[in-house]
């Protein structure tokens, strides 16, 4: 279980505060989608899961294991991935293998181990094909995918990504979402930062957050349902939901927390019947 | 689209050679051929030759190599042509300074020029046959036993890597600023030189601090991958077939019989 309790951190010493009082859990095998508008503290948050950021206040624990403990750092490492929101910035290997494998050399596993890990983990994400390409070679969705499989070959319980469907075309972007949803029901917990609504829509719970604290938090129908905070922080709806709320407001009585495609058809066709 | 490194794809017997051999090759032959005579380095350059033929690698790829330094290796040759003492064969009059072109200075020149371009074939070899990530792991191996003297080889061994990553990432970036600012009216052809110094500096200094953005964000990802310094286990693993072995014992045999000749001749 991840849990953050009353977490403040600055940049720099005397700078505005990135997060102020953050408190929140996120349990095993959970998927949770963090939303805001920019700057408002996303990325900071979830690179305090990874121990990348330690908080100037209040405590971050990752299954019970304080981030400020150095000593425990490797290990809360290798529970939570993190994919970050460029590949570039992430990938160090010059081929997918040879990147996927850098996690498990720094855990200093043994060959064959790592051999066994990296062929799992790109079987995993469906490019075991592009094994021995050269990065520089790979689409932006292939290389996010190589990201993700180098993140999966540590092993990780639980996997923070930041805008995973950043710069993506819609055919890549919901190969990556597939990904994230094939990961979940197999049990990894994920963290899924994203400006997208109907990405968040999929998710189990919402947080937003805005000013470096937790806005308001709830599963999707309880976000969707709370429009008008959404809308005085700048966040939009997905479009689906729009839809249902104008088809309210139209005189139907439709529902208008719903986020997904899946939901919307339901809820119309239930109309019809009735 | 940048690529890393030079290396060609290819089951040639030279691709498929330990990096240890080829590398071990290179730092002997760098070596032998600044001190054998002249006869050793025409049959050390045929060597070369032999072995690009022998591992599939285009002429043009040599060329390529050779392309930017030959300015310098022609350099190295006409100093010696035009200054060595010996049997003057042609006189240059210049203002203040007579020379003259000897044949002793020009065949000097040409034996130095063969060394340097022996040098250049036997890298681009190299380069050209082995992975870069097998290369690193030779020159891990390679840099091993300095490990009891605290060298941090597998610290080296990851600034390899990773400049070998970031070499043509760094190139994208170059290209993408100077279409951004071009695009913007800069002008970085400009015939005065006030003007293209201006516009150099604006363009490198858009260059380091996306570099440095850059290495930034990287030492953060390798730190969630929990990179630490230190030692690490590999990826690949580097294992001698009897076939490496016997290529090492041919080219052991044949270094002592060239320095055998070179001691005769």
């Amino acid at each position: 279980m991840i849990v953050f309790d009353n977490v403040y951190f600055q940049y720099e010493p005397e700078g505005i505060e990135a997060l102020c009082g953050v408190s929140l859990t996120v349990e095993d095998g959970e998927h949770v989608a963090v939303v805001g508008p920019n700057g408002c503290g996303k990325t900071t948050l979830i690179r305090h899961i990874n121990a990348l950021f330690t908080p100037s206040k209040g405590s971050v624990t990752i299954n019970g294991y304080d981030t400020q403990d150095a000593g425990r750092r490797n290990e809360i490492r290798q529970m939570i991935g993190m994919v970050f929101q460029n590949p570039d910035h992430q990938i160090v290997g010059m081929t997918v293998e040879e990147d996927c494998a850098f996690g498990p050399e720094n855990l200093r596993l043994p060959t064959g181990e790592i051999r066994e890990r990296v062929a799992e983990a790109l079987d995993r994400v469906g490019i075991a094909g592009l094994a021995g390409r050269n990065i520089e070679t790979l689409s932006g969705g292939e290389k996010r995918l190589a990201a993700i499989a180098g993140i999966l070959a540590m092993r990780p319980r639980y996997i923070a990504l930041d805008e995973p469907t950043a710069f993506l075309d819609p055919v890549s972007a919901r190969l990556v979402l597939e990904m994230i949803d094939k990961l979940h029901s197999d049990g990894v917990g994920i963290i899924h930062i994203t400006h997208n609504m109907a990405e968040a829509a999929g998710t189990e719970r919402i947080i937003v957050m805005n000013k470096g604290s937790v806005y308001f938090e709830g599963t999707p129908q309880v976000i969707f349902r709370n429009v008008d905070k959404l809308k005085t922080i700048g966040i939009s709806l997905p479009q689906i939901t729009e839809l249902l709320i104008r088809l309210r407001e139209s005189g139907l009585p439709v529902r208008t927390d719903i986020g997904d495609m899946d939901g919307a058809v339901s809820e119309i066709k239930g109309l019809i019947n009735k | 689209m940048y690529h890393t490194g030079f290396y060609l794809n290819g089951t040639s017997p030279i691709h498929r050679l330990d990096p240890r051999v080829k590398l071990a090759a290179v730092i002997v032959l760098s070596m032998v051929i600044l001190c054998v005579k002249p006869p050793i380095v025409i049959l050390v350059a045929a060597v070369c030759l032999c072995i690009v033929f022998a591992g599939s690698i285009p002429l043009r790829i040599i060329g390529q190599a050779v392309k930017p330094l030959i300015i310098f290796v022609g350099l190295i040759f006409f100093t010696h042509a035009f200054f060595s003492e010996g049997e003057a064969i042609a006189l240059v009059n210049l203002p203040y300074l007579n020379i003259s072109l000897s044949r002793n200075g020009m065949e000097e020149g040409g034996l130095v020029a063969l060394r340097f371009l022996c040098l250049i074939v036997a890298a681009v070899i190299l380069t050209t046959t082995t992975t870069p990530s097998r290369m690193i792991a030779a020159i891990k191996y390679v840099l091993g036993p300095f490990k009891r003297l605290h060298v941090p080889v597998d610290d080296i061994a990851v600034m390899m890597m990773l400049a070998m990553r970031l070499l043509p990432l760094l190139l994208m970036e170059k290209e993408r600023v100077e279409t951004a600012q071009k695009t913007r009216g800069c002008d970085l052809q400009g015939k005065r030189l006030a003007v293209r110094l201006k516009a150099f500096i604006r363009l490198t200094s858009t260059i380091l601090l996306g570099v440095f953005r850059r290495a930034d964000e990287l030492a953060l990802a390798m730190e969630a991958r929990c990179y630490n310094r230190g030692e690490r286990t590999a990826f690949v693993e580097l294992s001698m077939r009897k076939t490496d072995y016997g290529i090492a014992a041919v080219l052991i045999v044949a270094g002592g019989v060239l320095l055998g000749l070179n001691s005769f001749i």
